[in-house]
């Protein structure tokens, strides 16, 4: 059984089986016959082949003030101009004039209003859909993505983080994220340094070496460990591990991109997602401004501005857009009033009302949603809570938002537990 | 130090202290009747080898090497796990091994500017005190304590050499952070949430968090108002039970204060308890509670046998060493291993733990001699949590990927002294028992022998057949895991 396990037929997402794993599960003495049902099984799951998401987050919670919700003029609007965007009537802070270019494609919503104001909390519930409240670790949105639209045999992992990211919660190794720090690299230590046949019959001695400390009172480490194993192995001999390195992407497309840790993340999403993985976050860190907000927007924001805006069109172009949810998105807003502190002006936390960017996977773009008033302070027209985005965000995704996770100790929950999809958000 | 010291002295638990004693089977005594129907389904004693292997893990992070295993072995005295326990103790690996784990405990969170604080200052110096046996109540003084000053002559300069400056600086300096570090690991409670709202199951109020704040302040703390942060009030300084300092006291002996109400306050029962359950749920998988993250008392599982072991080490005058000893020394420790995830049979055997990052480096090191690079990667890819319970932990695809393919660690291993050693043996079934030993600090079972033989009876080239045995090893579950 654990055999079986660590060596697990490695069909690929093209639905291909690889020659040394079909010598591997010949020798294992697997039937003909087997072999071909689950050929078969696997082209039914390929058929079901469907949406990915590819998650921007900027870590620290940018100011809505600076990015889509500017409000020049106002004792609270500081230094920032707003600009004319591609879309009439739409305006947002000068800070993304390369946005402002692609808004067509973008639905800004501008009067989200979350719960959670410290930064550890605020991202749990942005990338759970759930509060941090008692002992149960809810799972990241990409993870359970990863379990529903990911195909479970996989040869490289159904979600990918560049930069450190949540974990899969209770929903366990088979759905972490795999982490990524440098965008373009293969990652590390995925060569095999031996002959196939050498490890092969290290795995086997491996597994036996597992099941006799599985008997001993390890079974929950080594069950987990031997699914890890699984994944690994059939990670170094998959052809797709060159969606991870841009050996074969044009230089002028890394132009286009960016050259920032940003812009070449969103470029091995657009590559990893091109590949079929359903889910893929890019961290973008820096958006925590208590102090100096004006300058530090003018540091931070072109990355980002460059990177997204071309991931667009370049979803677009290859007609993944219509398939693929792009969010743009921090942990909560920040305060509409300036601060005092030294030595230059910032905006600290705020929850009430924030704001973010919505594009694909059948979202109309080019539009507003919500609306906040002149001081930015109080939303006046249709606020949309934590909830109401899950909701968005499974509709995008042709989940069930209903659907019920189980918690270790059996508890059912809902994906999401309330809220409706923002009107409008779908054309 | 002086003020304290007086205090220390006229603790009145000093005087009832030596009439005192609880001893590891009052433990196991205590903690049988708190299980109750569990007790039925107790765990079997460990093997001496076990029993060596896991305390060796324990106090040193380090694995008994063959020549110690035969010696435990072979010894006849009846003592010879207690004597093993007090000889661990006092090795200076003992030190080490808790002043890295203190030390992660402490900048795991931190978002300090790495250039300001010196985690390295900090092992040192709390490695010195736990060999020394310094009492904990005396460490936290030091750590809270502490004023470190900025040198503005030397670039980036904040104090940071001095070791005790280290859990300051690792709070930034800020009254809030050390507020809610101080709640958080010195007493096991988490109100970081009073921060910005009343506590949602807990008894603590957002004033109470902010007192305590204004506590760490060297001048007037003003609390921020909850909806608009630019009003603010002006907040005394109040401890958590309610405790004020004197008003004319300066800031650095207010810090001092903080650190008596801490310890010796009898009322204070979270400070002792907080550190019990710590070591204990490093001991034995599990805690009492979740070590930094207790809400309302009555989440405590077992609460009396905590509260009892917590008690009496406020009555050892907090010795660090008295608390291993007394765990280590009983039943429930030294029982075998299993993985359970119902509350119910809590202690009734040991949960197998994942080993900390610098442990498995130190395993690695063992087997291919000094590593520099590999070290940095195995504790960059194992890095965890050490605040977290054991069963909220998870392994990686890229552990697995490190350990099996990192093309360095693999050429050590089969260029390294060992595997020399393994191919100069006599017979295969030295060379397998002389494999586990090494690597595992355990002889085969007789099943891993006959598997183990046949695949180097099956074999082409020895060489590359130890290569792949030793590989195996690597690769186990067991390599990583406190069994």
């Amino acid at each position: 059984m654990q055999t079986d396990a660590l060596l697990h037929l490695n069909l690929n997402r093209s639905g291909r089986l690889s020659r040394r794993n079909f010598l591997q599960t010949a020798a294992l003495g697997v039937g003909g016959s087997s072999l071909l049902s689950q050929f078969r099984l696997h082209a039914e799951d390929l058929k079901k082949e469907g949406r990915s998401c590819i998650l921007l987050w900027l870590a620290g919670a940018p100011s809505q003030l600076e990015t889509w919700d500017p409000k020049p003029g106002t004792p609270n609007g500081g230094e920032t101009k707003k600009i004319q965007t591609q879309t009439p009537g739409v305006e947002i802070a000068h800070h993304w004039p390369k946005i402002a270019g692609v808004m067509n494609e973008i639905a800004v919503i501008r009067a989200m209003t979350g719960k959670e104001a410290a930064h550890e909390r605020g991202t749990y519930h942005l990338h759970t859909g759930h509060r941090m409240m008692g002992i149960e670790k809810f799972p990241h949105f990409g993870s359970v993505v990863a379990r529903e639209l990911g195909d479970p045999q996989s040869d490289i992992p159904n979600f990918v983080s560049i930069g450190q990211t949540l974990s899969s919660g209770f929903l366990g190794v088979q759905v972490a994220p795999f982490i990524i720090d440098r965008p373009g690299m293969l990652p590390d230590n995925v060569v095999n340094t031996t002959s196939d046949l050498r490890q092969r019959r290290r795995l086997a001695l491996l597994s036996q070496q597992e099941n006799e400390f599985a008997q001993a009172g390890a079974a929950a480490l080594v069950k987990e460990q031997s699914e890890l194993y699984q994944k690994a192995n059939l990670m170094m001999t998959s052809p797709r591990l060159k969606a991870f390195q841009f050996d074969d992407e044009p230089a002028a497309m890394q132009e286009a991109y960016g050259k920032s840790q940003t812009g070449q993340g969103l470029l091995v999403a657009r590559r990893l997602v091109e590949a079929g993985v359903p889910f893929v976050e890019v961290r973008s860190t820096g958006w925590d401004m208590h102090t100096n907000v004006f300058r530090s927007m003018e540091r931070r924001a072109p990355e980002v501005d460059q990177g997204l805006s071309q991931l667009l069109l370049d979803l677009k172009q290859r007609g993944l857009l219509e398939k693929t949810l792009v969010l743009c998105m921090g942990e909560f807003g920040r305060t509409p009033k300036i601060n005092a502190r030294p030595p230059a002006p910032g905006r600290d936390h705020w929850v009430r009302n924030f704001n973010l960017l919505m594009a694909g996977a059948g979202i109309k773009g080019g539009q507003v949603i919500g609306k906040t008033d002149e001081n930015g302070q109080e939303i006046t027209e249709d606020p949309v809570q934590v909830d109401d985005l899950f909701q968005s965000m499974c509709k995008a995704m042709q989940m069930d938002a209903e659907m019920e996770l189980h918690t270790p100790v059996g508890r059912p929950v809902r994906l999401v537990e309330g809220g409706a999809v923002i009107k409008g958000l779908f054309g | 130090m002086q003020l304290l010291g007086y205090i220390r002295q006229t603790m009145p638990t000093r005087r009832i202290a030596q009439r005192i004693n609880f001893s590891s089977a009052d433990l196991d005594q205590a903690l049988e009747q708190e299980l109750g129907p569990a007790t039925q389904a107790l765990a079997e004693p460990v093997d001496d080898e076990t029993f060596l292997r896991r305390a060796s893990l324990d106090l040193t992070g380090q694995l008994p090497d063959p020549e110690k295993i035969a010696a435990f072995i072979k010894d006849a005295h009846p003592g010879k796990r207690s004597a093993l326990i007090d000889e661990l103790l006092e090795s200076p690996a003992y030190g080490r091994k808790w002043a890295r784990y203190w030390t992660s405990v402490i900048f795991y969170e931190s978002e300090a500017n790495k250039n300001r604080v010196d985690p390295q200052a900090l092992e040192n110096w709390l490695a010195e005190q736990f060999n020394q046996g310094a009492p904990w109540d005396y460490i936290t003084v030091m750590l809270i304590s502490a004023t470190p000053e900025r040198n503005k002559a030397v670039r980036n300069d904040y104090g940071q050499d001095y070791g005790p400056n280290n859990f300051v600086l690792a709070c930034e300096n800020k009254s809030t952070e050390l507020a809610s570090q101080t709640a958080r690991i010195f007493m096991g409670i988490s109100i970081k949430c009073a921060e910005c709202h009343d506590h949602p199951f807990d008894n603590w109020k957002r004033e109470q968090f902010h007192e305590l704040a204004a506590f760490f302040h060297p001048y007037t703390y003003k609390m921020p108002d909850q909806t608009d942060p630019k009003v603010q009030t002006v907040v005394q300084p109040r401890f958590l039970l309610g405790e004020k300092p004197h008003e004319e006291m300066k800031a650095d002996a207010r810090r001092v204060s903080i650190a008596a109400y801490l310890a010796y306050n009898p009322k204070n029962y979270w400070f002792a308890r907080a550190y019990v359950n710590r070591i204990w749920s490093e001991l034995l998988g599990d805690g009492f509670y979740d070590v930094d993250s207790l809400g309302p008392d009555s989440e405590v599982i077992h609460k009396p046998v905590v509260n009892r072991i917590a008690a009496n080490f406020r009555y050892k005058d907090f010795d660090p060493k008295w608390v291993f000893r007394l765990i280590m020394n009983s039943k429930a420790y030294q029982r075998e291993i299993r993985t359970s995830d119902s509350a119910a049979d809590l202690f009734t055997a040991v949960r197998p733990a994942r080993l900390r990052p610098d442990v498995i480096a130190d395993s690695v090191e063992n087997l291919i001699g000094e590593a520099p690079s590999i070290r940095k990667e195995i504790i960059q890819a194992f890095d965890m949590n050490p605040s977290l319970p054991q069963d909220a932990l998870e392994g990686s695809i890229q552990q697995a990927l490190l350990m099996m393919n990192n093309r360095e660690l693999q050429t050590r291993l089969s260029q390294s002294e060992l595997k020399q050693r393994l191919l100069s043996l006599p017979s295969d079934t030295d060379l397998v028992q002389s494999l586990y030993l090494n690597v595992l600090a355990r002889h085969a079972t007789p099943s891993e022998r006959e598997r183990n033989l046949s695949y180097l009876r099956e074999s082409e080239k020895r060489d590359e057949a130890v290569d792949d045995l030793l590989w195996v090893l690597l690769n186990s579950t067991e390599f990583r895991t406190k069994r």
